[in-house]
């Protein structure tokens, strides 16, 4: 079966370099900036906010599904050497999972919100986009950790581990 | 930078080479690219709204070409303020950067040449879209204020021809890490021939596990 597939690189991929980073740059930006648009348009009272942060949302929640296309590829040829690697690629594999969820059942929320009115926005969508502000910082850091710290994909790292070094 | 002279702050670095366990570069990059590149993509959304008018009655999702805009220039004033922390963060991180002298990239640079160019890139950029961000602005509220269409297809043509730049620029960044190792703790453990087993000690509140 394995003679179909693509040959692997020097940084363990089927392509050049990880795409997975690059992806999330459309959940992470976009979500927080979502939330501070919400925080601005309610301090200023001013609903052209509330609609930049609605289409950041909607563009996050079609860019997190890709992000977790990617991600799940290049976890499955990640190869955690140690059981702590191993267990925050875990948590971030869930949480990754999970996120799309949140970010696509906000988003549902804020449609219908939009739909009854543009003009104002419930303390309660604020809390929820405090949290997920929350959940994406988590998040980030977890994956932060997989490249910076064990430094998964990384030419060093996938020689080591085929030299049988790691 | 040379050893000696990094070994000025001694203690204060981790096997990171920062004092600190993650980067704070490549945290804002995810700000200044998601928010560019959206940017410019609404704008390109709006200034083609005519012809997807009817995607979005289908889909039932309420666009007016107005708002597209709003994202357009909201997320490009957000990316031209928070690329200056971006590239502030990115100096300081490669003053500290120990990448080997012995390698060439997927490219054919050595490290030395990836560095230099990432940093007059990053530069660059910044200017751009600090420039781009100014050009929005006299779009919306003075040149096109009136107009159905607030944006020129000259802006949205350079916005793309940064896109390409933005890739070179980020190839060359992704390979200071992923290639040199640069800022990443096992690859400078593995190539310092030391043991990992350090490495769940480096973030001691969220450690081991976390």
């Amino acid at each position: 079966m394995f003679d179909y597939l693509p040959p692997l690189n020097n940084h363990n991929l089927p392509y050049p370099d990880t795409m997975h980073p690059i992806v999330v740059h459309f959940v992470i930006a976009m979500a927080l900036f979502a939330f501070v648009c919400d925080l601005v348009g309610t301090v200023t009272k001013n609903p052209r906010y509330f609609e930049v942060s609605w289409w950041n949302m909607a563009f996050a929640t079609v860019s997190i599904f890709i992000a977790v296309i990617f991600g799940q590829v290049e976890a499955g040829l990640a190869e955690p050497y140690s059981a702590p690697a191993e267990a925050t690629l875990n948590l971030h594999t869930i949480l990754g999972w999970s996120l799309s969820g949140i970010i696509a059942a906000i988003t549902g929320w804020r449609y219908v919100l939009r739909s009854r009115d543009s003009q104002t926005l419930p303390l309660a969508y604020l809390g929820a986009g405090a949290l997920l502000t929350g959940l994406v910082f988590f998040q980030t850091y977890l994956g932060d950790k997989l490249v910076w710290i064990y430094g998964l994909h990384t030419v060093e790292v996938v020689e080591a581990l085929r030299k049988g070094v790691l | 930078m040379g050893a000696e002279l990094i070994n000025q702050l001694g203690e204060a670095l981790g096997p990171n080479g920062l004092p600190y366990p993650i980067p704070l570069h490549p945290n804002l990059v995810h700000l200044t690219l998601g928010l560019f590149i959206v940017a410019i993509g609404f704008d390109l959304v709006g200034a083609l709204f005519p012809l997807e008018k009817r995607v979005f009655r289908f889909l039932a999702i309420p666009a007016s070409q107005s708002n597209l805009f709003d994202v357009g220039w909201f997320n490009m004033v957000a990316a031209a303020i928070v690329t200056f922390p971006t590239v502030a963060a990115g100096f300081y991180e490669m003053l500290l950067a120990q990448p080997p002298s012995d390698e060439v990239s997927a490219w054919g640079l050595g490290s030395l040449s990836t560095m230099l160019w990432h940093g007059v890139g990053g530069v660059l950029l910044l200017a751009l879209i600090v420039g781009m961000a100014i050009w929005r602005g006299f779009q919306r509220y003075l040149w096109r204020q009136d107009r159905a269409r607030q944006v020129q297809w000259s802006y949205l043509g350079v916005g793309l021809a940064i896109f390409a730049l933005m890739f070179a620029h980020g190839t060359l960044g992704a390979q200071l890490a992923a290639e040199f190792g640069v800022h990443i703790s096992a690859d400078r453990l593995l190539r310092a021939g030391q043991d990992l087993s350090v490495l769940q000690v480096i973030s001691p509140v969220l450690g081991g596990l976390w």
